[in-house]
């Protein structure tokens, strides 16, 4: 104990209150002073790792490369097919970021990394060395998945599962159809970015129909034999849509055995394995789904084409000193959620910050939770409390999580109130 | 005397990293608290309960009564059963002072 050395006092004083004390954690870095860690991607996960790094250690210097100034957010997004929100109401800046939490901010691209070096170049011509990268870049579309269904075909036929110009696009679509009118939502099979976004979309789109054009119908060609939250939504279809009856405006068709293979854009019909035809006044189709390009090419996927990672640290397998979360990663069970992702990027803000320090990297608790409206009064959930298990694998904990259990009108009406919150609080979590 | 000032610093180091220790663990958890429960003039309008001003005995109980079903509500009863009763002591007294 008498040989307890200045610095180890200093790391053990650091590690209990950085923000107090920030100054006194200096360890040999390689960039010679201040550790500096870069986010690369400014979505849910990326957002919440460069601000929870600051908070944690206010010595740590960390830069957000995203390539747009402004984010559009998945979540809220289907609302906007309700007529419930606009593009505006979802975009945020990264001021918040900047100047109350000292990030400094790249609006660029990545060109080029260098894992040997830990470096990498932009776009834009900067030249970056880190201690530590996490990387949170979002999916990229499988266009080899649905022959024809290529980047050009967007145009004519919205995935609208990034948001954005695609979700305009699919409105408008939606809004010039005839009554008596077809909409089809192709769904991927399992794992994709947000598991009840099609069905709260399919919702969406039916409340704005039974007001305008009653006689129309949804149709969703699911690759999947079930769906999240799926005896909720359909009980909600029943109350407000007519699922089940003739007249429904809703029907769901599982082609978990029959997938879509093909499109064909002039006569607008996508044809099954068995050569079923599906056609459509609008095509809303969402193609199976990868990490973005970033995780591809530098070769952090595996032949999932996902990144698998340490879930305690958030650690690439084929990287130390690089980290993955958000829906690139693969942290199942957890889901591909904005919310799960500002909860990965937080165990990792305290990975990484541990890690820097050298202090011991704590227990690791993750935990998310889905909101889906049905209609603007009508709100269900599902949620899931995660941690490690003796095998370090990640575990939903027994007896937690699950779906609503109120199905009552003044639980749904309370959940839908709470859908709404709740994408508040997380966008001031997370960027504000 | 320099080695009575390393046994004192040591016993502080000791202390402080034993605080550290518990309190790292409490922010794992609490820190997932912070995705509803912001505490920001921007969210004034929110349904979702602010903890501000809250006691850890306060916040501690009724972290208990979501997870023995003693208090309803449409979500913590889900969220409170995923932690141990000593978790839910330690995310309340973070979240008192944080």
């Amino acid at each position: 104990m008498a040989g307890l050395s200045r610095r180890r006092f200093l790391q053990g004083v650091a590690g209990f209150g950085a923000g107090v004390l920030s100054g006194c954690g200096g360890l040999p870095l390689r960039s010679g002073g201040k550790a500096h860690v870069v986010v690369v991607g400014g979505g849910f996960g990326g957002a919440t790792a460069a601000k929870y790094l600051r908070l944690l250690d206010a010595n740590i210097q960390v830069t957000l490369i995203e390539p747009k100034a402004k984010y559009i957010t998945c979540p809220g997004s289907n609302w906007l097919f309700a007529g419930l929100t606009s593009l505006d109401q979802l975009t945020v800046d990264y001021q918040a970021l900047q100047y109350r939490y000292g990030v400094k901010l790249l609006v660029d691209r990545v060109s080029s990394l260098d894992p040997a070096r830990r470096s990498l170049r932009t776009l834009g011509g900067q030249s970056l060395s880190y201690d530590r990268l996490i990387l949170s870049p979002g999916i990229d579309f499988r266009w080899d998945a649905i022959a024809g269904y290529d980047q050009a075909a967007t145009e004519q036929f919205p995935h609208a599962w990034q948001a954005g110009l695609q979700t305009l696009l699919l409105a408008r679509q939606l809004q010039a159809m005839p009554d008596g009118g077809v909409v089809l939502i192709a769904v991927p099979a399992d794992p994709y970015r947000c598991p009840p976004g099609p069905y709260e979309r399919a919702s969406m789109m039916a409340y704005w129909l039974k007001q305008r054009k009653p006689r129309s119908k949804i149709l969703i060609l699911d690759a999947k034999r079930s769906f999240s939250k799926q005896t909720l939504f359909e009980a909600g279809w029943t109350k407000h849509y007519g699922y089940g009856t003739a007249n429904s405006l809703i029907e769901w068709h599982s082609l978990a055995d029959n997938p879509l293979l093909e499109l064909n854009k002039q006569s607008r019909v996508l044809t099954s394995e068995f050569g079923d035809q599906f056609s459509g006044d609008v095509l809303n189709i969402i193609p199976p789904q990868t990490a973005a390009q970033i995780a591809l090419q530098h070769g952090l996927t595996d032949s999932t084409a996902w990144c698998p990672v340490r879930p305690l640290t958030g650690q690439s397998l084929f990287d130390d000193f690089i980290h993955v979360i958000g829906d690139a990663a693969h942290y199942a069970p957890i889901p591909k959620s904005a919310f799960a992702a500002n909860s990965e990027a937080k165990a990792c803000a305290l990975a990484v910050t541990s890690l820097i320090n050298q202090t011991p990297i704590p227990e690791a608790h993750w935990l998310n939770t889905c909101y889906s409206l049905i209609a603007p009064e009508h709100g269900i959930s599902v949620a899931g409390v995660y941690k490690l298990d003796a095998a370090n694998a990640i575990m939903p904990v027994k007896g937690a999580g699950g779906v609503s259990a109120g199905t009552d009108g003044e639980a749904v009406a309370l959940e839908a109130d709470y859908t709404r919150a709740v994408y508040r609080s997380l966008m001031v979590d997370t960027f504000g | 005397m320099k080695r009575i000032c390393y046994v004192a610093v040591a016993l502080v180091a000791s202390t402080l990293n034993a605080i550290a220790h518990a309190e790292i663990d409490a922010r794992a958890i609490a820190f997932n608290c912070r995705n509803c429960h912001t505490e920001s003039s921007l969210d004034s309008k929110s349904s979702i309960p602010s903890l501000k001003d809250l006691s850890a005995q306060r916040i501690r109980q009724a972290l208990l009564d979501f997870k023995y079903d003693k208090k309803p509500a449409t979500l913590m009863p889900r969220l409170a059963k995923g932690y141990s009763d000593a978790e839910l002591a330690a995310v309340a007294e973070y979240l008192s002072r944080n």
